[in-house]
């Protein structure tokens, strides 16, 4: 062994010890500080596959998604559960074993090659339903189009993998596994351009497959479909030997082909054949001989990403072509028309179509905007709001209370919703604020009214927020500037320093500082304005598709120094990094500088993030993935650009989208990538992943902190919105802190509330996001699991006496307990037919100095509690204390009453012991007489009659629990009348404990005289 | 670099070498609670408990006769209701909730109850008892870590037990219960795990995903004599 394997063996060794020693810093330090999903379901995201039991008669779906993981519904769409949050969100394919349909095999990376899609990491295997899953292999394909499964031989399954988009790739093609996914043989390979599409197996003769294969590529500024590569195919022998199917088929080349057979007569077949006479094609023969049918719009339409075409189980003439919009034909593929819907209007663009093969009237369609049912062939449709998939490109916050979220989705427009509100945020509460694909959306920090939206290509507009009108405010190329090059998702900013700067960039940089009524151009190209790169006329390949997706060699991310207005970063999409001290006048670019430090050259700026504590630090994030290159690059600055240093982590997946540094703590950072959320509490020195209720390999695309409430909010491209509430814990825990065995977190004080909303009840229908906690949390820190022992969080008074008791969490890491503010409810009177609500309610304590304190088997640990009238609240400290002062006085008369009703039942227990003992019947019905006095004053007390909860049977007690209830739960001083009535109850609970007394004393004299 | 890349090799046999079969496991976390043994002897259990909200203490007892009866006694604001399951049928009674008479549980609560009557453990003897264990590997819970083994009972319903790596014993069961013959996950976390006679460790904290606060057990007593009037249906 040599000297060098020796000292690696040592530092192994000791890096094991040095872990050991020290407690490591993981998404599990934060346990309870968990996502808030704030969806919404309103525009749900693209579904790229969606597949039904057949044995379950379609109650049992999966939904596979373009950057959301798979949602399983058990209830035919009713509700649905994320299965896939562990794994690679983006889904190109899922397929269930017919035989056993707790089987499923998921393909990751979605095949719709559109400019934003994601990319995969393999096939994934479940045998529970869901409920685990375990990666099989096909890890590099990046793609999986479809899985085909035998039906005679489930363990027979083929996978078309049109591999990678943007680089050439050997793991493109058509695999096979005879055993059930353990080993593949890849069985059709075209070239390292060309993978294959589309698998169909021809269920009365499983020997016969179908496939399509395709050549294909994408550049950042280029789209091409289609090539010497694409084909139709046929093998007879389980894909040992293919030829190619040409008669009756258009001239080659070919781009993307969409094939389907019909399963109830399956030597019919339809294809749709991108050529240069794209259109619609079958074979009644299984393959041999074929003949043009329709090309109308809907069949032509972008055969790269519309390739689906799906034939009704039973009905071999009943045709759907689910692309641009929902066609159906009802012969054969020879006419289409498009169903009128009276139902949900239909999103545009389809990707999936499953129909129940028991009731064929019943299917349901993935679109770009979410999941559509319907259960009359396509006629009309039913949206299910309850799937939270938006693909949310960024994301920006306000200042109102509560506070605002703005963000654009891929297809989806701009919206907006309070990050709060009563019964929670459901799917009436988002706005659409502007259509077509929705990129930045940013409030203007100055004027609540008005926020900053657009549309592809950098189609800028001011919105004003009461009407949501809007003004195009893009700024326009004058006479010298040539034609402007906007990205597709064009960069809006305000200024960090000077909140009346508003930015936006083409080529040049634009400030405004009239909300986009006037503009100056602040800036020369600040491009590489490499012409190769901007040829977008001729995209597409053989179909042209120009939309602006491609567009290139334009500005990216635009950053104004929080502590400098005239320090603005501009990144460009071709590699540039520029940067101006001086507002415009004069800008320098740092690209070599970060080349230096080991970035490829002309990697896309994803964005920058200039530091707020020190004005020469920056960070910026590179996305390398339209080069093939999927690593995360994270860099920072010290010295303004002169120099870089790569931030790196064993932890990072993902090409990277957002560098964030928190604005309270300088060291505390967040980067978003393709396949994750990342923290780091020492300044980029260790990472790791967020777990807390977030997907772990979620397409993280934006954050922003909030700078008041401190919640880390992120924009997901598949899962909406995430809001982690108040983040305050990770900017106080060092590494001191976390090898301390418990923690607890002091408060600098405590406002006294009753949460931030009242209302009747939760919202209903479609997905609803809950509301943040409405009062804030007790937290603790446990170094580990507590194994024995429990955990008890307590308030104490000034005297030390205890006012609130709660059992504690025992997880490892950060725990939260939650105190409603109040005491301990009354102890009512008890043996009552009916229950009494006054024991869930307690008068909310007084402001003044309390102890927390949370205790463990063996160790405590305190920390002073001021409790805080809250002066912008409903009412005066001075009311709050008559309200205290009321409040217990009515508590007082509950627990009185029960000390009476508890007295008058114990006498009538004596009484009834002694009736069963005296012979003499005179005595047994004085006895008994007393009882029923007694039972007579019981019940004026408390009902003692009705069962039911619907009889509303009113004694003393109700009547104390009423105006108790009232003057607990009110914000405001007691009203005169209730105080008056507190007066009368007095009186009454007085009267009744008299007249027990009178009767005992009775007793007691009769005792006296008969002896 | 050629014995470096051979001694990861090694290091990765041996990780491997170390892994565990669900059988090590689930003796493991029976050693760490007392032993078969006297998990074996154990017949009837007594159990008191409170789930302690801020508005209210809802005390709750628990009788259960191994593989006989079970019943929960609740009371809520001083009116008493139970839930009574024995293998002859299950009944509850919740008067709070506005019942009046004792009702009838449905099919699916009571198949899903009549495999809780084992108190000694479904994974204690599972083979014997006609289930079957699979160790699914090793899973973080709540940044503790667990082994993961997937337990399908006789029945066919599957139930997830997270047992902690380190001390043995169960964080977390996923169990199936059934709601409108659907299945639907209940959880439960364990903790507070302390010893009691025989030397038989019991968690003395239960969460459970349908309660509103852990479920604390006050007192335990192993193999109470419990009359069978206990079970007793009074309509």
């Amino acid at each position: 062994m040599s000297h060098r394997v020796l000292s690696l063996f040592a530092a192994i060794i000791l890096a094991g010890l040095s872990l050991r020693a020290q407690v490591a810093v993981n998404s599990a330090t934060f346990g309870m500080m968990e996502a808030r999903v704030l969806g919404p379901g309103s525009m749900s995201g693209r579904i790229t596959s969606i597949e039904g039991v057949a044995a379950d008669n379609g109650r049992t779906l999966y939904v596979g998604t373009a950057g959301g993981g798979i949602w399983k519904t058990t209830n035919a769409g009713a509700s649905f559960k994320p299965v896939f949050d562990k794994y690679c969100q983006s889904i190109g394919a899922v397929a269930i074993d017919p035989k056993n349909p707790k089987v499923v095999y998921a393909g990751t990376g979605e095949s719709n090659m559109r400019n934003s899609v994601s990319i995969g990491d393999g096939l994934y295997k479940t045998n529970d339903a869901g409920e685990n899953w375990m990666r099989i292999g096909l890890d590099s394909t990046e793609h999986i189009a479809k899985i085909a499964i035998d039906p005679s031989n489930p363990a027979t399954l083929y996978v078309a993998a049109p591999g990678p988009l943007w680089s050439d790739s050997r793991h493109r093609g058509l695999y096979k596994s005879t055993d059930a996914g353990k080993t593949w043989e890849k069985i059709l390979y075209i070239s390292e351009q060309a993978g294959c599409a589309d698998v169909s197996i021809d269920p009365s003769n499983p020997q016969v497959l179908y496939a399509t294969t395709w050549e294909f590529r994408r550049l950042p500024y280029l789209f091409n479909s289609g090539g010497p590569g694409s084909g139709i195919w046929k093998s007879t022998d389980g894909g040992r030997s293919w030829k190619s199917l040409e008669k009756g088929l258009p001239a080659k080349p070919y781009g993307r082909v969409a094939l389907a057979l019909a399963p109830s007569a399956p030597q019919n077949l339809l294809a749709i054949v991108e050529s240069e006479k794209t259109g619609l094609y079958i074979s009644a023969d299984g393959g041999e001989n074929w003949k043009q049918q329709s090309a109308s719009l809907n069949v032509v339409s972008r055969p790269f990403y519309f390739s689906s075409l799906v034939v009704d189980p039973k009905d071999a003439k009943r045709v759907y072509r689910p692309a641009y919009s929902f066609a159906y034909s009802s012969d054969g593929g020879y006419s289409f028309a498009e169903a009128g819907s009276e139902g949900a209007s239909v999103h545009a663009d389809h990707h999936a179509l499953w129909i129940n093969p028991n009731n064929t009237d019943q299917m349901y369609l993935g679109t770009d905007g979410g999941v559509f049912m319907s259960l009359d062939r396509g006629g009309n449709w039913f949206f299910l709001q309850n799937l939270p998939v938006g693909q949310f490109y960024h994301v920006d916050v306000d200042r109102r209370k509560p506070y605002r979220v703005y963000g654009g989705l891929q297809d989806n427009g701009s919206w907006s919703a309070p990050s709060a509100s009563p019964g929670g945020i459901g799917v009436g509460e988002w706005k659409e604020l502007y259509g077509g694909d929705g990129f930045w959306v940013v409030p203007d920090p100055t004027d609540e009214h008005i926020a900053y939206a657009e549309s592809q290509g950098g189609d800028v507009n001011r919105v004003d927020l009461r009407t949501y009108k809007s003004v195009s405010i893009r700024p326009q190329p004058g006479s010298t500037d040539g034609k402007l090059r906007w990205n597709w998702n064009t960069p809006i900013a305000t200024g960090k320093a000077e909140p009346r700067h508003l930015y936006v960039g083409a080529q040049y940089l634009y400030r405004s500082t009239d909300q986009g009524r006037s503009w100056q151009k602040i800036s020369p190209d600040l491009t590489t304005n490499d012409k190769k790169k901007q040829e977008q006329e001729n995209s597409g390949g053989l179909s042209a598709d120009v939309t602006s997706a491609e567009n290139h060699t334009t500005i990216f991310t635009i950053a104004e120094s929080p502590l400098d207005k005239d320090l603005v970063w501009v990144g460009t999409d071709d590699g540039n990094l520029q940067v101006t001290t001086d507002g415009g006048a004069s800008w320098r670019n740092v690209a070599a500088n970060v080349a230096a430090a080991g970035l490829p050259a002309q990697t896309w700026v994803s964005s920058v993030e200039p530091s707020r504590f020190d004005r020469n630090i920056v960070y910026a994030t590179f996305d390398n993935h339209m080069y093939g290159d999927h690593r995360t690059y994270v860099a920072r600055s010290t010295d303004m650009g002169a120099t870089w240093t790569l931030l790196k982590s064993p932890e990072f997946t993902g090409f990277a989208h957002k560098m964030r540094e928190d604005p309270v703590n300088r060291h505390l950072l967040f980067l978003g990538t393709e396949m994750g959320l990342f923290a780091s509490i020492d300044g980029g020195a260790e990472w790791f992943r967020m777990k807390n209720n977030i997907p772990w390999m979620a397409l993280v695309r934006d954050i922003q902190i909030h700078p008041v409430t401190h919640d880390l909010v992120v924009a997901t491209h598949g899962r909406g919105i995430l809001v982690v509430d108040d983040i305050t814990p990770m900017r106080v825990m060092d590494k001191a802190l976390l090898d301390k065995e418990l923690h607890l977190f002091g408060m600098p004080s405590l406002t006294l509330s009753s949460g931030q909303f009242g209302g009747g009840g939760t919202v209903n229908g479609g997905y609803s996001a809950p509301n943040p906690p409405g009062l804030p949390a007790f937290q603790y820190y446990l170094r580990d699991r507590l194994s024995s022992g429990g955990v008890r969080v307590e308030v104490l008074d000034k005297d030390g006496k205890t006012v609130q008791s709660i059992p504690g969490t025992a997880r490892k890491g950060l725990n939260k307990v939650y105190w409603n503010q109040r005491i301990q409810p009354p102890k009512t009177a008890s043996g009552s037919t009916k229950r009494d609500i006054a024991a869930f309610f307690a008068p909310q304590v007084l402001p003044g100095d309390y102890t927390l304190r949370v205790k463990l088997v063996q160790k405590e640990h305190t920390t002073p509690l001021r409790i805080v009238h809250d002066p912008a609240s409903t009412f005066t400290e001075v009311e709050r204390r008559l309200r205290h002062a009321a409040a217990m006085d009515l508590y007082r008369m509950h627990e009185d009453l029960a000390a009476i009703v508890a007295d008058i039942m114990s006498r009538q227990k004596l009484l009834k012991d002694s009736l069963a003992k005296v012979p003499q019947e005179r005595k047994k019905k004085a006895l008994q007489a007393e009882v029923d006095q007694l039972e007579s004053l019981r019940g004026e007390l408390i009902p003692t009659k009705q069962t039911s909860i619907f009889a509303d049977e009113t004694r003393l007690r109700e009547d104390i629990t009423e105006v108790y209830v009232a003057v607990c739960s009110n914000e405001q001083a007691p009203t005169n009348l209730q105080l008056e009535r507190v007066k009368v109850l007095r009186g009454k609970v007085d009267d009744a404990r008299r007249k027990l007394d009178a009767m005992a004393a009775g007793k007691d004299a009769r005792g006296q005289a008969s002896r | 670099m050629k014995s470096t890349a051979t001694m990861l090799v090694a290091l990765a046999l041996s990780v491997s070498a170390i892994a565990q079969s669900a059988d090590e496991v689930i003796d493991k976390h029976f050693d760490a609670i007392g032993g078969k043994d006297s998990w074996r002897k154990v017949t009837s259990m007594k159990m008191e408990a409170t789930v302690s909200t801020q508005g209210m203490d809802i005390p709750i007892t628990v009788y259960q006769v191994h593989n006989k009866a079970m019943k929960q006694e609740i009371n809520v604001m001083n009116m008493v209701g139970y839930v009574i399951m024995t293998t002859e049928g299950g009944w509850n009674f919740l008067p709070f909730m506005g019942q009046t008479a004792p009702e009838p549980m449905t099919k699916d609560d009571l198949e899903v109850g009549k495999e809780q009557l084992d108190i000694q453990s479904e994974l204690l003897d599972y083979t014997a008892k006609g289930h079957s264990v699979e160790l699914l590997g090793k899973e973080d819970v709540d940044g503790t870590e667990c082994h993961k083994l997937k337990l399908t009972r006789k029945s066919g319903r599957a139930a997830t037990y997270l047992i902690d790596t380190k001390t043995n014993y169960i964080v977390r069961t996923i169990s199936k219960v059934m709601a409108n013959g659907q299945e639907v996950d209940q959880t439960q976390n364990f903790s507070n795990y302390q010893k009691q006679p025989f030397g038989i460790l019991v968690p003395l904290s239960m969460e459970n995903s349908g309660l509103p606060a852990p479920l604390l057990i006050s007192k335990v007593e192993i193999n109470p004599t419990i009359e069978s009037s206990v079970f007793e249906v009074k309509k």
